[in-house]
């Protein structure tokens, strides 16, 4: 079989990673796929532009917020270099922009695998209770408040302590009406309306990484409890589960909404309870757990989204364990000077 | 199938929940009963093997397995 050209960005494998580097490496696993990975960063100094076993050549991008056309050109440019026939972007900022541009990168012969406006809009927090409803999970008591007045009206009824949140970005634990107020205003500054008032709900934390294949059926999914995190609440050292209620509500998304590409459901489960408190809308940097047991979801797409064989097992053992672990590369200054002068290395 | 039945464990008693991603470790005696538990034996034959198998009397062996009849209900597993 003739190489495939991927594109996976998120390749900041730092102390808060992105998922490129683990998706690079499952895509490399796959051997059967030959796949020649190009990494798109946004600095030069993204680790992924040195892991050369897993990152082929690195391209250092536009930033997705600027002009949507700048952004596709210069994936062009990649298909012209070095050749491009499919990206997985891996970071929240960058989907809308290649949802708004899918069309013209199919044209291009540059395939992606994502979900459709409307369904990256259900990440918005203001949208959880629907969709936990739809898919049959709890979720904490949430109130979407646009004022002041509604915040402390919503905390009278949510009861302190509360999480204020932005709708799509950072959370914060109030334990008094002036400090929820104070976290309102600086997430309204940051991330405009509507502010997101939530009921604290403590237990284990549990998320799931699955494939949705835009028809209803699942190409596979994963569950993991965090077992030690940063400070930063990412993910060190997690193990697999099956928690029978979180992977069925993330089975129901998948079918009650056709859910296409990858997606992340975070969860608290409380004894029976599994309540829902985040749906990302791409891989989670935890996701080399599912390839690891077995599960390798990022080759499942490109082989899905080009017509290729793909194994449909979605079984796999719970009790493996994911550590994860710094280590340090030491290489010539010649690729930082190319990802910084010429925009691509090496 | 019960949770009971799902536990992952090892003969050095390492216990680990599948559905919720918790571990323990047990001595030999809660290994010894869960075992038992687990192979469906009921109470008076638990009692019966814990009595044979560990030279303890009724009332020791009693109060062993319903300590820890009562901490499995306590995470849900029993």
């Amino acid at each position: 079989m003739d190489k495939i050209f991927v594109a996976v960005s998120g390749i900041n494998a730092v102390d808060n990673p992105g998922p490129g580097v683990a998706v690079a490496r499952s895509l490399k696993e796959d051997e059967g796929l030959g796949v020649q990975v190009a990494g798109l960063a946004y600095d030069a100094m993204e680790p992924g532009v040195y892991m050369d076993w897993v990152v082929d050549r690195s391209f250092v991008m536009p930033y997705p917020s600027g002009k949507g056309q700048d952004y596709i050109d210069r994936l062009l440019y990649i298909k012209d270099s070095f050749g491009l026939d499919f990206v997985i972007p891996n970071l929240d900022a960058e989907l809308p922009l290649y949802i708004k541009y899918a069309d013209q990168l199919d044209k291009a012969g540059i395939k992606t695998f994502l979900p459709t406006k409307e369904q990256f809009r259900l990440r918005g927090k203001d949208r959880l209770v629907e969709v936990a409803e739809k898919i049959r999970i709890r979720v904490p008591e949430t109130r979407a408040v646009h004022s002041v007045d509604a915040l402390v009206e919503a905390i009278g009824e949510i009861e302190l302590p509360v999480m204020v949140k932005g709708s799509y970005y950072q959370a914060y634990r109030a334990y008094t009406t002036q400090e929820a107020v104070g976290y309102y205003n600086k997430l309204v500054a940051e991330w405009g309306y509507p502010i997101i008032v939530q009921q604290v709900v403590t237990g284990d934390e549990l998320n799931v990484v699955g494939v949705g294949d835009g028809d209803g059926e699942l190409l596979g999914m994963v569950g993991m409890k965090k077992m030690w995190i940063t400070s930063q609440g990412k993910v060190w050292t997690g193990v697999t589960v099956k928690n029978e209620r979180m992977l069925d509500a993330a089975a129901s998304l998948v079918h009650e909404f056709k859910w296409r590409g990858p997606f992340e459901l975070e969860c608290i489960v409380s004894g029976e309870d599994v309540f829902l408190i985040e749906i990302n809308p791409r891989f989670p940097a935890w996701c080399y757990l599912a390839t690891g047991v077995g599960l390798n979801l990022p080759a499942r797409i490109v082989r899905r989204a080009l017509g290729l064989p793909y194994e449909i097992g979605t079984d796999y053992e719970a009790g493996k364990l994911f550590v994860r672990y710094t280590y340090e590369l030491v290489t010539s200054m010649d690729r930082l000077q190319a990802a910084t002068t010429r925009g691509e290395s090496p | 199938m019960p949770r009971l039945n799902q536990l992952a464990l090892n003969e050095e008693g390492f216990v680990f929940d599948p559905t919720t991603g918790d571990s323990f470790l047990l001595n030999k005696t809660g290994l010894f009963i869960i075992e038992r538990l687990r192979e469906n034996k009921d109470h008076e034959e638990v009692l019966e093997s814990l009595v044979d198998a560990f030279e303890v009397t009724a009332e020791q062996a009693e109060r062993d397995i319903s300590d820890f009849q009562t901490r499995l209900k306590a995470i849900g597993l029993h």
